[in-house]
């Protein structure tokens, strides 16, 4: 499944070096490099790499940001978030390639790695390699790749630190956010705005507001609806201020679940005995 | 509470008094609520009429502004993956016919012994529920500190429970357990029955799910919050229908509650699991003491006992401090062991 498909870096017409090349029956394809992501921000190392050794042999980069969770259950805010760090992460990828003067395309997938490398080495280019991002297990690329695959080790120094890796408690989502503190500033201000709002509003009419809130009957609605509204917006701009404050859920135990032992699960009938007469044959 | 409301109610005018007063005591009650299910409120009804706002617009405030609380917390704490929204909703469902049994039996005894007997009761239960219960759970959570393995197993008597297989079976996924409703059932009907008695359905909820039912505390504790939306949306409606609520000092409330109830929810994610024990129990220890010392007033309205009227006054009061004190040696109780965590979960972080 590709949706998006971004050219950059030096122009297709640079290929004409390799095209122009002996005619030996079909035309020459410039050699790539697949270089593959699962994260929505490619590691840097592994742009630096491809980049480095794509300049050396006279290669191109095909660099795939693969969607491996394109319908986790949160209303497409991760597949968003994975949209936008995938533009920043080609343009940074590009401006690389751009100084070495490699040629890079980029792709954006959903699905399983295994296979999108599988599809990608035997429909697409003439890929050489492959070049795996952090969170990727060669052993799932390699079992479906024609071609070798290589993972990017990096050591815990420098780059290692900034760049976001993608972490299964943090289910992915929170890995590809980059401005997350002003985002909690954001939602504090307009959430803190629309409950003052409310609290203005109601408290500057106190006397027609009690008049109709206590008439009870079918009344009794519009303090409930109110309540409502003040949970949705109070609590948004609550929750968001301690965010905002940096006081947020320990990130050891997020998901404080309770996974120790066996999962309960609904009892199988077994399927009764079979007790029903049966012809004997006596002889 | 179903019948028609024959006189005027007066509605208090606010002042800056009033404001931060309810706005601070909603804070404290909502770090409670969101640490170990529910227990913030029941500070705020005897706090509400001593302010001058009448009894029966107290408890309809106090039960409009539980609600949304309870709604804030438990989305937040579903957040953390606590919550077993099946568990809270059919326990919700059988704590309102507790509360429809316990407003029946509150009215009964209402027309046999008077007010003061009412009280009486209320007060009695207050005591012996707190005392068994409070004792207990408190009893546990320091047997979980002293060992070593601090994982919540559950109960001999939870997991006895368990394996009796009793049509029609539950399966509860995020609790991770599998019981009948037969057990359930009474568990949530005797937490209706303290709500409608006491105000605070939690102090039997939580710990009957911990014991009887076999959740983790956290999950209990997370579930509750369900529980007591489900209960207060339907208490809520009952006394808008009769138009009791003040939405006024329901919003004060809630200003301040659901600050306390994020940074609740939050604190949960840090501290071990008999931590919540341990706050619940500390509360509702000090909280029965707090009762203890409200009995005499009703026993001397009853003559049963006789007491010089300023000393009754000053038990009363006393009984108000206490209870105030528990809230706020709960809520410095979380707070310190959610900062001790923080500051910890930063130190390793830095050495790694």
């Amino acid at each position: 499944m590709q949706n998006e498909r971004v050219v950059s870096g030096k122009n297709q017409k640079d290929n004409s070096s390799i095209e122009d090349a002996p005619f030996t029956g079909r035309p020459k394809e410039r050699p790539f490099i697949l270089a593959v992501t699962r994260n929505g921000h490619m590691s840097e190392h592994v742009m630096d790499y491809a980049v480095n050794v794509a300049h050396r042999m006279q290669y191109g980069i095909l660099a795939v940001h693969v969607d491996t969770l394109p319908f986790f259950k949160d209303m497409g805010k991760r597949s968003k978030l994975f949209a936008v760090a995938m533009r920043e992460s080609a343009a940074l990828l590009s401006e690389k390639a751009r100084n070495k003067e490699v040629t890079v395309e980029h792709l954006a997938e959903l699905g399983k790695i295994g296979s999108v490398v599988n599809r990608l080495c035997r429909s697409k280019k003439r890929i050489e390699f492959v070049v795996i991002d952090k969170g990727i297990r060669l052993e799932e690329v390699a079992r479906q790749s024609p071609v070798p695959v290589f993972p990017v080790t990096t050591t815990p120094i420098g780059q290692f630190n900034r760049n976001i890796f993608n972490n299964s408690k943090r289910k992915g989502v929170f890995a590809m956010t980059t401005m997350s503190k002003k985002r909690h500033f954001k939602s504090c201000f307009l959430f803190g705005a629309l409950t003052v709002g409310l609290y203005a509003a109601v408290f500057a009419n106190q006397g027609v507001v009690m008049t109709y809130f206590t008439k009870g009957g079918l009344f009794a609605l519009l303090p409930v609806a109110t309540v409502f509204a003040v949970s949705y917006f109070h609590g948004n701009f609550t929750s968001s201020f301690w965010s905002a404050l940096g006081i947020e859920a320990s990130k050891q135990t997020t998901a404080k679940r309770v996974e120790s032992g066996p999962q309960v699960t609904d009892a199988v009938t077994a399927p009764r005995p079979d007790t029903r007469p049966r012809a004997q044959l006596n002889a | 509470m179903h019948g028609p409301i024959s006189e005027v109610i007066q509605f208090i005018d606010l002042n800056a008094y009033t404001i931060t007063f309810l706005f601070i005591v909603g804070f404290i009650g909502g770090l409670v609520s969101g640490f170990i299910g529910s227990g913030g409120a029941f500070v705020l009804t005897p706090g509400m009429m001593s302010l001058g706002v009448p009894g029966t617009v107290a408890v309809a405030s106090n039960m409009c502004h539980k609600f949304p609380k309870a709604l804030v917390g438990a989305i937040k704490r579903y957040k953390y993956g606590q919550v077993d929204i099946k568990l809270g909703l059919i326990m919700g469902l059988f704590a309102e016919i507790g509360v429809q049994v316990g407003i029946m039996l509150q009215k009964y005894i209402l027309d046999k012994w008077g007010q003061a007997g009412s009280n009486l009761y209320v007060s009695v239960i207050f005591v012996l529920v707190l005392v068994i219960v409070g004792s207990f759970v408190m009893r546990d959570a320091i047997k979980m500190k002293r060992a070593t393995d601090d994982t919540d197993t559950g109960t001999s008597l939870a997991k006895r429970l368990q394996q009796i297989e009793l049509w029609p079976m539950l399966t509860f996924k995020t609790a991770n357990l599998r019981i009948s409703l037969w057990f359930l059932v009474p568990v949530a009907i005797a937490t209706g029955m303290l709500a409608a008695t006491i105000a605070v359905g939690g102090f039997i909820g939580v710990p009957g799910l911990m014991y009887i039912i076999g959740a983790t505390s956290i999950v209990a504790s997370a579930s509750e919050l369900v529980v007591a939306f489900v209960m207060g949306l339907g208490g809520t409606l009952i006394w808008a229908y009769y138009g009791m609520v003040d939405i006024r000092l329901v919003m004060i409330i809630l200003a301040g509650s659901l600050f306390g109830v994020q940074l609740g929810a939050i604190g949960t994610t840090y501290v071990k699991d008999y931590m919540i024990k341990y706050v619940m129990a500390t509360i509702m220890l000090i909280v029965a003491v707090s009762r203890f010392f409200a009995i005499p007033k009703y026993l001397n309205e009853l003559h049963l006992i006789s007491l010089a009227d300023n000393l009754v006054g000053f038990m009363t009061k006393i009984s108000f401090v206490i209870m105030c004190l528990a809230l706020l040696i709960g809520a410095s109780i979380i707070l310190t062991s959610l900062f001790k965590a923080r500051r910890l979960e930063k130190a390793v972080v830095a050495n790694s």
